[in-house]
Parts: structure tokens; sequence; C-alpha cells
């Protein structure tokens, strides 16, 4: 009565104002963090395998590489299968001028990025005149290409042999392993804050206008050439970004490992995981990069039958392109769904066990 | 060599001058929005205020209840819940007694069971309504004090209105220095952009006396009123004459029609206009924003915008994959001055940028009633709303010139009316130029200030609605001869 007329009711401001920081997007990608630091706290004191945490440094190695591929084909709508080149760039400039010549790491990282500059913008041109399955080829023979020249190059590559790297110093202090995975964890952070900001900025609107229409977008202003050309030299910085860090938490390198076979498993990653989402790429990169290390390897079936791994990786695909062509991150969403009015069900039916049917 | 320095120059006075103007726009714009967080921070903090005191009100007016009325008060809800707790616990026994014993005889026969329950839960009821009461039962007041404690009541209300009166008074006193001093700076700013501003277009001016540009159309005379000249617009497709020696003016500030039969190469000709096709021979004389007259020739695809024009499609072409908002936005492409690197970081700049630009897109959604469908996305829109989003997006650069690609084309009657009305606000309201390719006769003859008709690339005639009704050559085009 009284509370009514001077409406003094308390309303908890804490919870409203956390309501509305967990709709942000840097929530989720701090919360993620967080969880890829504790996973590797974990493994040290023995709760997670010590296997686990190199395949979870796997996955978010090939995050950062697909997270440039996303903005490639899920914004741009260009598909390209030379990323495997590309990574295998980044992991010989790491084992050359790092391991062979010994430079300083920060020079040595500055320079991947350079080639990555010049041979991104090289792709971009040729990306212009293209489109669709041709370029997927074209960008195919680039790789196969740069297979060939880690193979025969022996002066540089050491051919065949490929390079196994020693520890290495930055900055005057020897790196040990979890601090190199703390490295990749950081730069996947920035990575994905800054596919997260470009997403929802004119440069990503740009790119989404031209992959729909690129009639409309030329008559908006945008110049087709400066988006895919910056598309491409990203997704290119970052796969060789991640063949860095792939030199160095693995520390071996060989012309075998950059195949066709990769680009195309990358390609699925976001495929199956959601073309236009971080975490759908978190997602599709564990399957298809660490599903069998982490949990078919601990089903005895399993281990006796290795290769049965891959049915279940291709089975995977087929279901998931079939009934969720969205990726498997909608699929997560609809099942938030289903338990949340499954759980309103079965709250009513209970009252209506109770309490009887209302008249 | 001296040519090219001055060509340099030129170059570098024109980008000097579009930040300045650039500039100009944002601190004027960017003024209301600061205005509009300052009122809701004020806003907000009045509440605050009106909050803390309706708290203290309460609990002097509470002081002044007697016994009865101050335990009637402080148990009125738990009370309340209590009885609908009751409620569903009488209703949870009768369910499970009919459950128990299905049939009526039977029922009946075990009454006496189910009022012996009821009759229990009746009872803890009201064991806990007399703890209830009992807990603030002990405040009792000695005669007299009730009118003391109204007494002071009222005093503290009216000290508290005061107060509240003061605060907000000193509140409103400071956003409005606040908004003085914004003000003032903002304006101080703006002077100092627009003398630098002339002074540099003069500088500019005497430069361009100096060396004849390229850039300025020669040899064609544009009439001082139009806005757009085509002279003897040719355009081949291998040996199809799609257009062919086309020339007509479009005034400034009147609705123009283009007609003429199905393949007679209208949308050709927009195309020319816009650049997506380049013109074999001929030329498009347009004047741009800055009232200088250029060739459309030399401009690319995506620059022509720059220039002042804005085009829509025959089938719409919005970016599925968008919110209707971002839509707009994407049409604004070309007035971000942030690069890659501050869209990658979200500085300040861009984010104020962003602001003001969403503040446009949003007021012109508002005039054309469509601010319903903001966060929608174009996929599942009715036909018409989407072409009249289309034509929402050219307003987003403030055009001179505005290119419609049959604006009617699949929709109903009440849509091309409502089409039509939109139109002609666009033209009153956002002063710009229409141009407009149409199958529909009826909107053409309604709207258009000038209609030309063409056929197979020929011009066929020019003038008004009725002239062009009343022409033998247009009717032998869209009829046939005998």
């Amino acid at each position: 009565m009284l509370q009514e007329k001077y409406n003094v009711k308390k309303q908890n401001k804490i919870l409203q104002n956390f309501k509305k920081f967990s709709k942000h997007p840097l929530f989720g990608i701090f919360i993620g963090a967080f969880l890829m630091v504790m996973l590797q706290v974990l493994g040290k004191t023995g709760l997670v395998q010590p296997s686990v945490v190199d395949s979870l440094a796997n996955i978010w190695i090939f995050m950062i590489v697909g997270l440039g591929f996303t903005l490639l084909l899920g914004y741009a709508g260009l598909a390209s299968l030379g990323t495997a080149g590309f990574i295998g760039i980044g992991s010989y400039v790491i084992a050359f001028f790092l391991g062979k010549l010994g430079l300083p790491f920060f020079l040595v990282f500055l320079f991947g990025i350079l080639i990555a500059l010049v041979v991104g913008t090289i792709v971009g041109f040729i990306s212009l005149r293209i489109e669709g399955m041709y370029l997927a080829i074209i960008t195919l023979g680039l790789s196969e290409i740069l297979v060939e020249f880690f193979k025969f190059a022996t002066k540089i590559t050491n051919g065949l042999e490929g390079f196994q790297l020693e520890r290495f110093e930055i900055l005057g202090h020897l790196m040990l392993e979890h601090e190199i995975y703390y490295i990749i964890v950081f730069i996947l952070i920035l990575t994905m804050i800054g596919v997260v900001n470009l997403v929802s900025s004119p440069t990503g609107r740009a790119m989404l206008s031209i992959k729909n229409s690129t009639s409309a977008a030329q008559a908006m202003g945008i110049s087709i050439l400066k988006y895919r050309l910056m598309t491409f030299v990203l997704s290119t910085v970052l796969a060789v970004v991640g063949g860095m860090l792939y030199m160095m938490y693995m520390r071996s390198t060989e012309p075998g490992i950059w195949n066709i076979g990769l680009s195309l498993n990358i390609l699925v990653a976001i495929v199956i995981g959601g073309a236009k989402s971080i975490w759908g790429v978190g997602l599709g990169t564990f399957f298809i990069f660490a599903f069998d290390d982490i949990v078919l390897k601990n089903i005895p079936f399993f281990i006796k039958y290795g290769n049965a791994t891959y049915i279940i990786n291709g089975v995977l695909i087929i279901l998931v392109v079939m009934f969720y062509p969205g990726g498997i991150v909608k699929l997560f969403n609809d099942i938030i769904r289903y338990i949340k009015t499954t759980a309103k069900n079965i709250k009513t039916s209970w009252k209506e066990h109770k309490y009887g049917k209302d008249d | 060599m001296a040519k090219m320095i001055k060509h340099q120059l030129k170059k570098l006075l024109e980008r000097q001058l579009s930040n300045i103007s650039y500039k100009l726009k944002v601190t004027v714009s960017y003024v209301p929005i600061i205005e509009n967080r300052l009122n809701e921070r004020k806003n907000r903090k009045l509440e605050n205020y009106q909050f803390e005191m309706n708290k203290q009100l309460y609990e002097a007016e509470l002081a002044t209840f007697g016994n009865h009325q101050y335990v009637e008060e402080m148990t009125k809800e738990k009370v309340d819940l209590l009885k609908e707790k009751t409620y569903w616990r009488k209703r949870a026994v009768l369910t499970s007694f009919k459950r128990e014993y299905k049939s009526v005889d039977n029922q009946n026969a075990h009454q006496k069971e189910l009022d012996d329950l009821l009759t229990k839960v009746d009872h803890i009821e009201k064991e806990q309504l007399t703890k209830l009461n009992g807990k603030y039962a002990s405040r009792n007041m000695p005669e007299g004090q009730i009118e003391i404690n109204l007494k002071l009541f009222r005093e503290l209300y009216i000290d508290l209105q005061l107060k509240y009166n003061a605060d907000e008074i000193q509140l409103t006193h400071e956003l409005e220095t606040k908004l003085e001093y914004i003000k003032k700076k903002a304006e101080n700013k703006k002077q100092r952009l627009n003398a630098s501003y002339e002074r540099k277009s003069l500088k500019l001016k005497s430069l361009l006396d100096e060396i004849k540009d390229s850039s300025i159309a020669e040899g064609v005379v544009m009439s001082d009123d139009s806005i757009l000249k085509l002279d003897n617009l040719t355009m081949l497709f291998g040996g199809l004459r799609a257009v062919d020696k086309l020339s007509f003016e479009v005034k400034e500030g009147e609705i123009f029609g283009l007609i003429g039969p199905n393949g007679a190469g209208k949308t050709t000709v927009f195309n020319c206009i816009t650049q997506f096709y380049k013109s074999n021979s001929g030329q498009i004389i347009y004047r741009n924003k800055v009232n200088d007259v250029v060739n459309l020739g030399q401009y690319k695809v995506h620059d022509v915008i720059k220039q002042g024009i804005v085009r829509t499609f025959q089938n719409v072409e919005l970016i599925w994959e968008l919110s209707i908002l971002d839509n707009l936005l994407i049409a604004s492409h070309t007035l971000y001055k942030t690069g890659f690197f501050e869209h990658l970081v979200h500085t300040m700049k861009f984010r104020r940028e962003e602001e003001i630009l969403k503040a446009r897109a949003i007021n012109i959604l508002t005039n054309l009633g469509l601010l319903v469908y903001k966060d929608f996305y174009p996929i599942g829109l009715p036909y018409g709303t989407l072409k009249l989003v289309e034509l929402a997006r050219t307003l987003m650069t403030n055009p001179r010139l505005i290119i419609l690609d049959e604006p009617a084309a699949g929709l109903n009657d009440q849509e091309t009316k409502k089409l039509a009305e939109t139109i002609r606000k666009i033209q009153k309201e956002y002063n710009s130029t229409i141009f407009l390719v149409e199958h529909d006769m009826g909107l053409v003859m309604e709207l258009c200030d000038t209609i030309c008709a063409i056929s197979f690339g020929k011009m066929l005639a020019i003038g008004t609605a009725q002239e062009i009704q009343a022409n033998p050559i247009v009717q032998e085009a869209y009829l046939g001869g005998e």
C-alpha cells in the first residue's frame, strides 16, 4: 500500500549491469581466454594430460588461420585452397631465420608478416579476375608450387628432411613450452578481438556487400579491388602468423605437412563450424584437428582401429552439411533452446500433476 | 614540370578542403548527440534523487502510523503471499484426494477425511498469521505521539521537496552551462574551419585559373538550371546499337521520367550514367555537389557516388546478410574517413562517426516510416517495404541526383501509391533531382514533370505528360503502326 505509493522496491542493479555486459562480444572472448589459460594450468598439475594440452595448442593455432579464412569465405565470399602453402611459408620463415641464422625473434616475426603482405597482394591481384571454383583451383596450384619450392630449394628449406627447431630465445630469455602456449593464446585473443571489431565496422560490411551483390556494392561506392585485396592480404597474414606459431610450438616442419589435405581440412573446419562466427571457427577446428586426439583416443575401439577416426570425421561432415548448413554453432543454439523449452514443459506438467488443471 | 607540381598542389588542396568540410560536418552533427547523452544522464540522476527521497518519506510516514495500521502495512505483502500459498496447498490436497478416490460415491464416503485435511491447512495458515502479527506487535506508541509525528512528517516532506527542487535546478543549470560551453567550442571550431575553408578555396580557385583542368568538361555547354546532360550518347553491344545518339537535359529539382517499350535501352542509359558500362561515344555531363561541371565518363563506378549520384536497381539489391539499419550504413560507406586500422581497434574517432551516421540513418527511417524494421533482416519482408528501404538507402549521402530503375516493378496498387508519395516527399525534403525509368504509365504520368520517350535507343519525344500522350510517334511505338 505505502510501498506502492512511494515505489521503493529494490532493484538489483549489479545483476542488470552484468546481464548487459554478458551480451557484449568481448565478454565471451575473455571467458574463452580464461578457459584457454586454465586448461594449460590444469595440464601442469596433471589433471589434464600433456598430450591434450598439445592438441589444444594445435586448435588455437589453426583457429588463428581459420579466423583469417572466415573473413575470406564467410564475409568476402572467396574460396581459397592455398592456405596450407601460406602456413608453410610461416613455418619456414621461423625455421630458417630464427633457427638457422639466429636472428632476433621480433625481427623474424616482422619479416614473416612482410612476406605475407607481399604474397597476399600477389594472390589478391589474381583473385580480382577469377571467382568461385576457378579461384580455388588457382590458389591450389600456387600452394603446390610453394610445396615444390619447399622440397627442392634445398639450400633454404633443407629439402625433404625439413627442419627441427632448437629452443630459442626472446629478448635473452630461453622460451619454455608453456610460455609459447601463452603467446599463442595472446595472439589468438588479439585476432579474435580484431575480427569481431572488423566485422562490425564499415570494412566488414563492405566485404559482406561484395559477397552479396557486387553491383550494389559498386553503386554504394565500395571498391571491389580494394576490399578483395584487403581480405586476401589479411587472411594470408593470419595464415603465416599461424605457421610461425606452429613452428614455435611443434618445432618441426617438412614439405609433406603442407599439402592440399591441410587446406581442405581448414576449409571443412570453417564450413562445418559456421563460416560467420568466431566460435564456429573454434568448434570446427576442434572437430577436425583435435576431436580424435582428445575424445576418440580414450575410447578402446578407436585405439584398436585408429583409422576409424577418419570415418567419424567424414560422417560428421556429411551430417553437418546436410542438416546444419549454417554450421555446428547453430546446432548449439538449437540445443540451448531445446533445453529451455523442455525445462518449461516439465515444470508445467509437474504443476498440473500436483495442483490439477486450470479450469 | 611546373604544371605537374601545380596539379599535385591542386590535389592536395582538394583533399584538405574535403577534410575540412568533413570536420565541419562532424562538429555540427555531434552537438545534438552529446546533448541527448547529457540529458539522459541528468534524468538518471534525478531518478536516483527521487528514489532516495521516496525512501525517506516512506520511513517517515511509517513512523506516523498507529499500532494497528503499522502491523497491517508491514505484514500486508506477507499475508498476501500466505493466502496464495494456502490456496495452492488446498488445491494440491483436493487433487490428490480426487486421484485417490476417483468415483463420486467414493469421494462422498470419504468426505470427512478431506475436511480434516483442509482444516489442517487452515490451521497452519492461522498459526503463521499469528506469528507474523506477533513480530510487529511490540510497537506501542504513547498518546499524542502520532500528532507530533505527523507534524514532523509534514516538515520533512516540505524540506525534501524543496531540496529536490533545488537539486533539479542545480542539475539543469549545470547541464546548461556544460551545453553552452560545448556549443561555444563547436561554434569556435566551426568559425575557424570556415575561415580556413574559404582561404583554401580561394587558393584553389586561383590555381584553377592558372591551369586548365581536364576534369571540367570542355566544349559542351550546359544551361545553368540543368543538372545532367547526355550528349550524343551511343552504346554498342557488338553490332547492336542499344543507345543511339541520345541527348537530353535533366533540369535541377524536377522528376524526370524515361519511358519506352521493352528493350528500348532505358536501363542501358542508366548503366552508362552510373558508369557500369563505359559508353562508346558521346558525353555525359553532370553538375556535381560543389557545382563543378564534370564529365562522368572519367570516373570509376565506385567514385560516381562521391559526385552525388545514387541509383537503385530493377530487382532489389539489398545485402541479405545485414539488417536494414546496416544496409543504410552501407550506403554511407564513402562518408567514413577512418581507415582499416581504426576499424580494427574501434577508435574513439570511428565510434563517433558511426554514432553520427547511425543517427542519420534512423532519422531517414523514421521519416519514411520504416523505423519498425530497423533490426530486421531483408529476408521475409514484403517487396514494397524492400523497395522503400532501397529508396531510403539512396538518401544516406544527401545525393543531388537519384536514379530509380523501375521503382514500381512488382508492387501492388496500394504500394505504388505509397511509393509515389515517398518519391514526392524525397524530392521536396531532400532537395534532390529524381530521374526514373518506369513501366507503370499511371505512375509516370502522375509523377513526372518531364518525360522522355525512347525506342530502340533513339529519342522519340520529350515533354510534359500531356505532350507525350498526344504525340503520334510515341503512340505508334507503343501500340504499333497501322
